[in-house]
This record gives structure tokens, sequence and C-alpha cells, in this order.
């Protein structure tokens, strides 16, 4: 742990793990790109535990801010494979970019707050 | 699926490369230099340290009795009729070129050993 970038002291751990500075909103636009984004992080996020759901905010065809857009949410069964999946992912590149990978509020991610 | 395109995409993730094993910082490799595990290299460093201790403590450098010495050479006098080729000089001497071919020699085995500021590499020899 503490490998990834400056992890927050005092973080807790959470079944939700965010990722982000990876897509663009121009790539989540495209609904080939979307799906086959959607489908590779099923397939690695499943490496790490059972995930339970994975959300993609996706940008407003008619331009207007949403929020979260860029980010991408897993949700796993158990905190402790959200755990491995943080180690693991965060650092890791996704299409050339880095990827930042920090737990998520579980109160605000099932209340669809993806802003935070 | 409506399209054909074949199961195995590439994913957009990267390999997961294993994390950078920690390498110490250039400076601290120095260090790590002096804890030399080549016992030959670990030799030469006590031979040095020792004549560099001799040398900076100021005692006599030749005490072998009067009998074990060998014959001394012609002496040579500077300009105001000092003997320069002392006894004690020539042992200086004598340590001083030891030391300087143990660092060429630590620096033949180890090009990263960082000599000391009066070292001067052996002129090189036709």
């Amino acid at each position: 742990p503490g490998i990834g970038i400056g992890p927050i002291i005092g973080e807790t751990p959470t079944k939700v793990l965010c990722l982000t500075e990876m897509i663009t909103s121009d790539e989540l636009m495209d609904d080939g790109e979307y799906e086959e984004i959607l489908e590779d992080m099923r397939e690695e996020g499943g490496k790490f535990g059972a995930l339970t759901n994975v959300i993609i905010p996706r940008p407003s065809k008619s331009g207007e801010q949403v929020a979260g857009v860029g980010k991408v949410f897993l949700e796993y069964s158990d905190s402790s494979s959200c755990a491995s999946a943080k180690d693991a992912l965060g650092g890791r590149k996704f299409a050339g970019n880095t990827v930042t990978a920090v737990y998520y509020a579980e109160d605000k991610f099932y209340n669809g707050d993806y802003g935070a | 699926q409506n399209n054909e395109e074949p199961k195995k995409r590439k994913s957009r993730w990267a390999d997961d490369e294993p994390k950078p094993v920690f390498q110490l910082p250039d400076f601290m490799k120095d260090l790590a230099g002096g804890m030399d595990t080549d016992p030959e290299i670990q030799a030469l460093n006590a031979r040095l340290l020792e004549i560099s201790r001799m040398l900076q403590s100021g005692m006599q450098l030749d005490n072998r009795p009067e009998g074990e010495r060998s014959p001394s050479p012609e002496p040579v006098y500077d300009n105001i009729g000092i003997r320069i080729n002392t006894r004690e000089y020539r042992a200086r001497e004598r340590l001083n070129r030891e030391r300087q071919e143990i660092i060429s020699q630590i620096i033949k085995r180890n090009p990263n050993f960082k000599p000391p500021a009066d070292y001067r590499p052996p002129k090189l020899q036709k």
C-alpha cells in the first residue's frame, strides 16, 4: 500500500473504487468505445474479486454537464477485493493514461452522486 | 452482439507490469560502494584505510631496527643543504605509491569508485 499517488491520510477503505484520469468524454460519447471500455473494466476489475457493479458516467447528448464524466466506478462485494483492485489498478496505464485509483464513499455512490 | 469482431479484442489496460523494484538512489549507491562484498576489494579498502591513517598520524613510518634496513640511497640535498631523501621521507613516498597503486586497483575492479581528491591516475607507460 501507499505506492499509488499520494493516498490521503486516514483514507478509509470502501467497497467502491473510483478510477480517474483515464478516459475522455469524447471516447465516452462513442457507443462502440463506451461498450469496449465497459468490457475492459469488467474484465480487468473482475480479477480482484466479485464485481457487483461498474458505472461509467457518460456525457449527455445535449451537452449539459454530467457529474463524474471521466470517472469509472467499480463496486465490489467486499472492501478487501476493492483494496487489491486499488493497489493493482492505481498507477496502471489504460489506453496510455496512468490511472489514479481512490476509494469512493459508498453512501454517495448508492445515491447516484458521482461528482464527489 | 451484431458485429463480427474477433472475441479477443486487445484490452485498453496495459499489461500488469511488476511494480518497479526499489532502487537505491545514486548517492546511496556510492555509500553502498564502501560496503563492497568482493573480498579482494575489501582487502584493498582495508589497506587503503590503514595507509591513510599512517600517513596522517605523523607516527614514525619506518621503525625497522638498524640491522634490518636496506642500504640507503645516495643522499639528495635541497638548495640550502638539507637532505631531502631522509628515511622518513622515503618511507612516506613508499606508502604514497602503494596508496595510489591500491586506488588504481580498486578503480579497475569498481569503476564507480570515487577516488580521493589527491589521487593522480598513473601515467600511461609506453
